[in-house]
């Protein structure tokens, strides 16, 4: 039982960050259509500046947010106004393929700064332990969990309740009505990319402590965050939370109950069979 | 069958073409007759996979599986059960062939939609990885090493890499003509309806089941034989080269930026492509780390950003534009 217990929360804390990370993707592709499969290394660019950082400045990353979430922003806004906005109306599939263009250029830019050795940024936390009856939580984990969650509420308000909130839904919605109720769409699409990429430097910072980085860890992020937003429906912000669990859980039930190799591939098979018997996602009724 | 596959066939540019390939074993140097070699391994795969990919327009993640089955089973059949490579080449080709058919299957059955097809794809390319690793049988995380190749054609061993060059000449022309046979064949006609709309296909009475599971089938086996005889050229079953994803993203990057759905662009993206990889790898390989890949993503962003719709159609284009051009029938050969 304190097994089974000890698995389920590591997988929802785990999870959460994953829903995070899933949900900067879902919002591009509802407002514009892209499947970012650099994202991934987004995050990786993340953890590398967070290292910098802490080299440079001996900032803890926690700290570093304050200037990585502004720097990668402007970072996405580019991308997208100079990268992605020119492919609009041609093939998905190019789309894509312009992505993982990028994401070569992202990996191998990082390799030729930092080196290809597995590095460690520590944080003041990152040995802490929270111990409650049997369960033993990492305090980074804790930490990722509860500003996971605030973050996705947080977003969830914006989109609900602020003009421009109201805006990205209106453009998810139908970019050309919007675009006569006079909304930039254009404009729209930048700031999204650009809040979609910032999010993910908050992301970087929360799954950093303890984690080893590489410069060729971006793919599997990709992938995660792939599974998790197909998971949630594309666009629907509760489906895409609730996405990130099951990957989490899954993922942590794998490494705890089996072995190496089968525990590896729970979180795949679990993804499949949950796409046959439930292919618009997770959740009932329509998106948002 | 319409004459336009003859005419290809008896087209003086293909021939004239593998005529003036074939002796290049003898004039080149080894380090650009590998580059050459691999440049007709991935046309080869780029065209197998466009049947699936380009005409049905079904983005499958899944070739890495097919290629794997082919490279990793057969070198395993042989050097675990003694199993002539011959004849492992066919089981991995019908193992290959009756996993396409269940995911096809499963994407008709369930009907998944572009993006869960995809992922699903992806989902099982990366199992069929996991699987390799972990089964000592097929090699586990170290891979398998192949008996060096003395040329014993029954073995099937080609005699080093000339013998390699000749046979990825054929499988890569064998694919292209594949390619050319099924646009010119109802099939092809039935894919690409299948592919601009699913269910006005179905409503017209096209056998969606039946053509999707015939275009990932013929595209499955292709890739399995093409992995075969890729492993007895690099005699070194690697998994982390043959069954990753990462071998599928490369292709679809080819056969994309080549121009997708046409018999010749897949081609013409990996011809273009894999050597520059290489050449940009050979030179600058030990400068700084990465700084090759770096480059190589910067190509591959400027050329999607100037050719949007892939490279073929703007060799089309200037291929109409030249001058004393002939009405406006278009090219059967790239340039």
């Amino acid at each position: 039982m304190a097994e089974f217990l000890q698995a389920l929360t590591q997988g929802l804390l785990i999870g959460s960050t994953y829903g995070l990370l899933a949900l900067g993707m879902g919002l591009v592709y509802g407002v514009s259509g892209v499947v970012n499969f650099a994202h991934g290394d987004f995050i990786a660019l993340g953890m590398f500046m967070c290292l910098a950082l802490y080299s440079a400045l001996s900032l803890d990353p926690y700290v570093s947010i304050i200037i990585t979430v502004p720097v990668m922003m402007g970072i996405g806004a580019l991308v997208y106004r100079y990268l992605l906005r020119p492919m609009v109306g041609y093939k998905f599939l190019m789309i894509v393929q312009l992505t993982l263009g990028l994401s070569l250029v992202l990996q191998n830019g990082i390799l030729m700064v930092f080196g290809g050795q597995p590095a460690r940024t520590p944080s003041a936390v990152e040995s802490k332990l929270w111990i409650l009856g049997e369960v033993v939580m990492r305090v980074p984990h804790v930490i990722a969990f509860v500003v996971s969650f605030a973050l996705a509420i947080g977003l969830y308000v914006m989109l609900r309740s602020t003009d421009f909130g109201r805006s990205i839904r209106a453009v998810h919605q139908n970019a050309h009505a919007a675009s006569l109720m006079g909304i930039d769409v254009g404009r729209v699409q930048v700031l999204t990319f650009a809040l979609g990429i910032g999010i993910l430097a908050i992301a970087a910072a929360l799954l950093l402590p303890g984690t080893p980085i590489q410069p060729t860890m971006g793919l599997r992020y990709t992938v995660i965050t792939l599974l998790v937003v197909v998971l949630g429906g594309m666009t629907n912000f509760v489906g895409i939370m609730l996405g990130g669990l099951v990957i989490g859980i899954s993922e942590a039930f794998g490494t705890i109950y089996l072995s190496d190799i089968l525990g590896m591939l729970l979180p795949y098979g679990i993804f499949v069979l949950i796409m046959l018997f439930r292919p618009q996602g997770l959740t009932w009724g329509a998106a948002r | 069958m319409r004459p336009e596959f003859y005419k290809v066939l008896a087209s003086p540019v293909l021939w004239g073409i593998l005529i003036l390939a074939a002796p290049l074993p003898f004039l080149l140097p080894s380090y650009y007759l590998h580059i050459v070699i691999l440049s007709l391994v991935y046309v080869a795969l780029a065209s197998s996979w466009n049947i699936v990919g380009g005409m049905a327009g079904q983005i499958s993640l899944a070739h890495s599986l097919f290629i794997g089955t082919g490279a990793m089973l057969s070198t395993a059949l042989l050097l675990k059960l003694g199993i002539n490579m011959w004849v492992g080449l066919l089981i991995s080709a019908a193992i290959s062939a009756m996993l396409a058919a269940m995911i096809a299957w499963i994407d008709y059955r369930f009907r998944l939609g572009h993006l869960s097809f995809v992922l699903i794809t992806l989902a099982f390319a990366e199992m069929g990885g996991l699987v390799v690793e972990g089964w000592d049988f097929l090699g586990g995380a170290s891979g398998l090493l192949l008996p060096r190749d003395t040329g014993h054609f029954l073995d099937f061993q080609f005699g080093g890499s000339h013998g390699a060059f000749w046979v990825m000449l054929l499988l890569a022309v064998v694919c292209v003509l594949v390619n050319v046979a099924i646009l010119n064949a109802p099939l092809g006609y039935y894919l690409r309806t299948i592919r601009d709309n699913e269910n006005a296909a179905r409503a017209i009475g096209v056998n969606v089941l039946r053509y999707k599971v015939a275009a990932m089938v013929i595209s499955a086996v292709l890739a399995s034989i093409v992995g075969t005889a890729y492993v007895r050229y690099l005699t070194f079953a690697d998994p982390y080269l043959l069954i990753s994803p990462v071998i599928t993203i490369e292709i679809v990057l080819f056969a994309t930026v080549g121009g997708l759905g046409s018999a010749f662009g897949p081609a013409l993206g990996a011809l273009l492509l894999v050597p520059l990889g290489e050449i940009l790898r050979g030179q600058l390989g030990g400068v700084l780390p990465g700084l090759h890949y770096f480059i190589y993503g910067i190509v591959v962003i400027a050329v999607i950003l100037i050719t949007p719709q892939g490279l073929l159609p703007l060799f089309e284009r200037l291929w109409k534009r030249r001058p004393g051009a002939a009405a406006t029938r278009p090219p059967t050969v790239a340039p």
